[in-house]
């Protein structure tokens, strides 16, 4: 398990049983606002929210699981399904996007043969949509993973989608990766 | 000043003192978002393998960004006498052998890769930071901090006259800081410039407890990163800015709400919050006062109109995000139905130094009608992706050349956005200001510190299509004149740039534009900001589009094709395999593109330039017409 940025654990797993949830759950408490975070511990358990994740938190806050399930559905970064291994963010902001951003997506997508927010089949590698954070000086970029691969060409990107499908990697992406 | 906070200070100024005088070369590397992505975690592993594999005497420490963030990771390093302080780019884990050999082992400095210095004199081949092109212009208030101080130590920060505006607000009236807030003309920094001391005022006046403070740190609008530079630069600035509030407008609970995309804020603001709780900054009776104020960072989860603020209370209570009808005002019914006050980052970290220094200081410092600095950041087109902090009132073309480097080569000045992308376009515009005027005439507005410059390779129906499509995708669904028009543009949009355009789509997208206004909150009603600004900017362009199916860019793809321009091109087999489609048929002397699988990537004219061409499909006389024009 690979500890992103904000310490969180992140592991894409098995569905919890609802034992698991309920001890995971159980600091938070009705109208403190906690659905959110009770959302976010859930996810960055075990990398989605499961329909019994949405019960137990209901239960928990004193709430309605319609109320939780329209939280979870109303926001880009909570997953209703179990997500791939590696997982692809491609960067949407303007800056990648004047640099030819849209013609990196439209590449990547033919390779990966994935939509934005698609997994692939055998669950090894994931495509979404990403929102700028600033890192433009690498523009076009995408995250891999959390690591920006940025720089890139179409092409540069298209030999990346195609080591990502074929699971062969010519190099580390990663940091000051290059075209 | 208040005597827990005088101890405090002490103890901090002592810890910093050590620090300083310790002897050992300290050497602090940028460690934020922009520069982890060029490599700074690695720059840091390899400093500290190699300073203890040959028990250097140095030490290595973190801080934010002086706002080269095209030059990351910049490293500062203070020389073991503690006497001067430089600025250093691009230290790459590759280069860190050779830089601590001349820093620390042979205790010299590294003219060619030096910035300035920092603390202490200039030398012949290094002149101080100050002086430095990319810093002329600019006034560093709020960022003072950031790349002198390790964002997650609060002895830095208190050490720095950190919390001294919170002491002298202790001593105050509530009346009393609202005025000096007022006096001082902030006005909020998310590109509204209401005045934030009145916004306080109105918290105030409530009738009820508990009342709430909410830090707006969903800094949504893409291309703009000033107030994660802050947060991950100098997290206890904000900390500070909102316990002034709260003295301010007698509130009870602070939350900070960060969006999700912010992962390093996150860390360091719950990092800085755990902090000033454990100083007693923070939680029961602080410092003694018998005042009582909680702070609780709020993680987002990726939605723009959660940026708005009774989007943002929707979705710190639990529900979805949606922004709902006002009034009631937050000031009347927020969070959880009671007295709420909402202010951006950056507005909260100016209070902390209007407290310190009085409200004249603080705005003497502009000529603009606009007062005090504002950070902005640029990107887009050009050299160098930026931020930085500025008085109001710069030029476009100022900032341009100084602070975002020229456009890249090869690449031609169109226009630019400020905002993000319910602000709109300009055409050219380099003469206008960085102030709200010039914006608001032209029926757009300045936003929140972003601005995204582009070339004549950008087409402006695409950009148009791109921003309207964000502004689908992120509509909360509440108003069908939001919702439904953003997708009936979308919809107009992609059949123009698919060769489908008539002439009452003008019409078309002016009556949407009418009809948005009435939605209920600002994404709806300045989703087709964009669009209105560009067919008033860019008209010329839109009728090549509509009439004559002409893309001057060469980007809309049902109005261009790829063609084989020379067989015996370099590249072409290259070009060949590359194709994502597998559209390049034929072989060596037969190439061809078919134009039914070809998706117009580029790829093939990026391995193989002179092999491709793009061909516009309807308008060729028009198109040779231009070229023959220039």
């Amino acid at each position: 398990m690979a500890a992103d940025l904000t310490g969180h654990e992140q592991a894409p797993g098995a569905a919890p049983t609802l034992a698991e949830l309920r001890v995971l759950v159980a600091e938070f408490q009705p109208n403190r606002g906690h659905v959110m975070p009770a959302l976010h511990k859930v996810q960055d358990t075990y990398g989605f929210i499961s329909r019994d994740a949405v019960e137990v938190i209901a239960r928990q806050l004193n709430t309605t699981p319609a109320l939780v399930w329209g939280t979870v559905t109303y926001y880009d970064d909570f997953y209703e399904h179990p997500q791939a291994k590696t997982q692809v963010a491609w960067c949407s902001g303007p800056a990648c996007r004047v640099l030819g951003g849209d013609r990196v997506r439209e590449a990547m997508q033919q390779i990966l043969e994935l939509p934005l927010g698609g997994q692939s089949e055998d669950m090894r590698v994931g495509l979404r949509l990403g929102q700028c954070n600033g890192t433009c000086s690498e523009s076009p970029q995408v995250w891999v993973d959390g690591r920006v691969v940025g720089n890139l060409t179409v092409a540069s990107a298209i030999r990346l989608a195609r080591e990502l499908k074929s699971g062969v990697s010519a190099g580390t992406p990663g940091a000051g990766a290059q075209p | 000043m208040n005597a827990r906070l005088e101890a405090l200070l002490a103890t901090s100024q002592s810890a910093w003192a050590a620090e300083q005088g310790s002897g050992r070369v300290r050497i602090n590397v940028c460690l934020d978002t922009s520069s982890i992505a060029q490599g700074a975690e690695e720059t840091i592993a390899a400093l500290k393998g190699a300073i203890a594999a040959k028990n250097l005497n140095a030490e290595v420490g973190i801080i934010g960004t002086f706002g080269f963030c095209w030059l990351e990771p910049t490293v500062t390093v203070r020389n073991a006498s503690g006497t001067q302080t430089v600025l250093y780019a691009n230290i790459t884990a590759g280069k860190v052998d050779d830089f601590l050999q001349r820093v620390v082992i042979e205790g010299v400095t590294a003219p060619e890769l030096a910035l300035g210095v920092v603390e202490g004199t200039s030398t012949a081949d290094i002149a101080l930071l100050t002086d430095h092109p990319f810093m002329q212009g600019q006034v560093r208030r709020v960022m003072a901090n950031i790349g002198i101080i390790d964002p997650e130590n609060i002895d830095h920060y208190i050490a720095k006259d950190g919390y001294a505006g919170f002491g002298k607000a202790l001593d105050m009236s509530a009346e009393e800081i609202v005025k000096e807030m007022v006096d001082s003309g902030l006005g909020g920094r998310a590109g509204g410039g209401f005045p934030t001391g009145r916004k306080w005022d109105f918290l105030r006046n409530a009738t009820t407890h508990p009342r709430y403070l909410v830090c707006n740190a969903d800094e949504g609008d893409p291309g703009a990163w000033v107030n994660r530079v802050l947060m991950e630069g100098d997290p206890h600035i904000i900390i500070e800015g909102m316990l002034i509030a709260a003295l301010a407008a007698e509130a009870d609970e602070g939350y900070i709400y960060i969006r999700n995309e912010y992962p390093l804020c996150v860390r360091r603001m719950e990092i800085a919050v755990k902090q000033a709780y454990a100083k007693g900054l923070v939680g029961k009776d602080i410092l003694g006062s018998g005042k009582d104020f909680e702070l609780i960072v709020f993680r987002g989860a990726g939605s723009y109109v959660c940026g708005e603020e009774t989007g943002l209370i929707a979705s710190v209570d639990g529900y979805r995000g949606m922004p709902r009808i006002k009034p009631p005002f937050p000031a009347q019914a927020g969070l959880w139905n009671k007295p709420t006050n909402v202010n951006n980052v950056e507005s909260y970290a100016n209070a902390p130094m209007i407290m310190r220094n009085g409200p004249a200081w603080w705005s003497g410092v502009s000529t603009a009608k606009e007062k005090g600095t504002k950070m902005f950041t640029f990107s887009g087109s050009v050299n160098w992706a930026s931020c930085v902090e500025v008085p109001f009132g710069p030029s476009i073309r100022e900032c341009l050349d100084r602070y975002a480097g020229g456009m890249r080569e090869g690449k031609k000045f169109k226009g630019f956005q400020p905002g993000g992308p319910l602000s709109g376009v300009v055409n050219g515009g380099l003469d206008l200001t960085l102030t709200l005027d010039p914006y608001r005439e032209k029926s757009m507005f300045l936003g929140g510190g972003g601005i995204v410059f582009f070339d004549e390779s950008n087409c402006i129906v695409d950009m148009c299509k791109y921003f309207l499509g964000f502004c689908e995708a992120e509509s909360c669904g509440r108003c069908t004149t939001c919702h439904g028009g953003t997708q009936r543009a979308v919809e107009v949009l992609r059949r123009i740039e698919s060769g489908g355009g008539r002439e009452p789509d003008v019409e078309t997208m002016q009556q949407l534009a009418r009809t948005l206004v009435w939605s209920n909150c600002f994404h709806g009603q300045f989703a087709m900001t964009t669009i209105k600004t560009a067919l008033k900017e860019f008209e010329k362009e839109w009728q090549e589009h509509i009439v004559d199916k002409y893309c001057r860019a060469g980007v809309c793809h049902g109005l261009i094709e790829y063609r084989v321009a020379s067989q015996s091109a370099d590249g072409m087999a290259d070009a060949q395999a590359i194709c994502p489609t597998s559209a390049i048929t034929g072989g060596p002397g037969s190439y061809a593109v078919d134009d039914s699988l070809c998706i117009r990537c580029a790829a093939c004219k990026e391995l193989s330039p002179s092999g491709f061409e793009v061909r516009h499909r309807f308008a060729l006389e028009v198109s040779e017409a231009a070229a023959a024009a220039g």
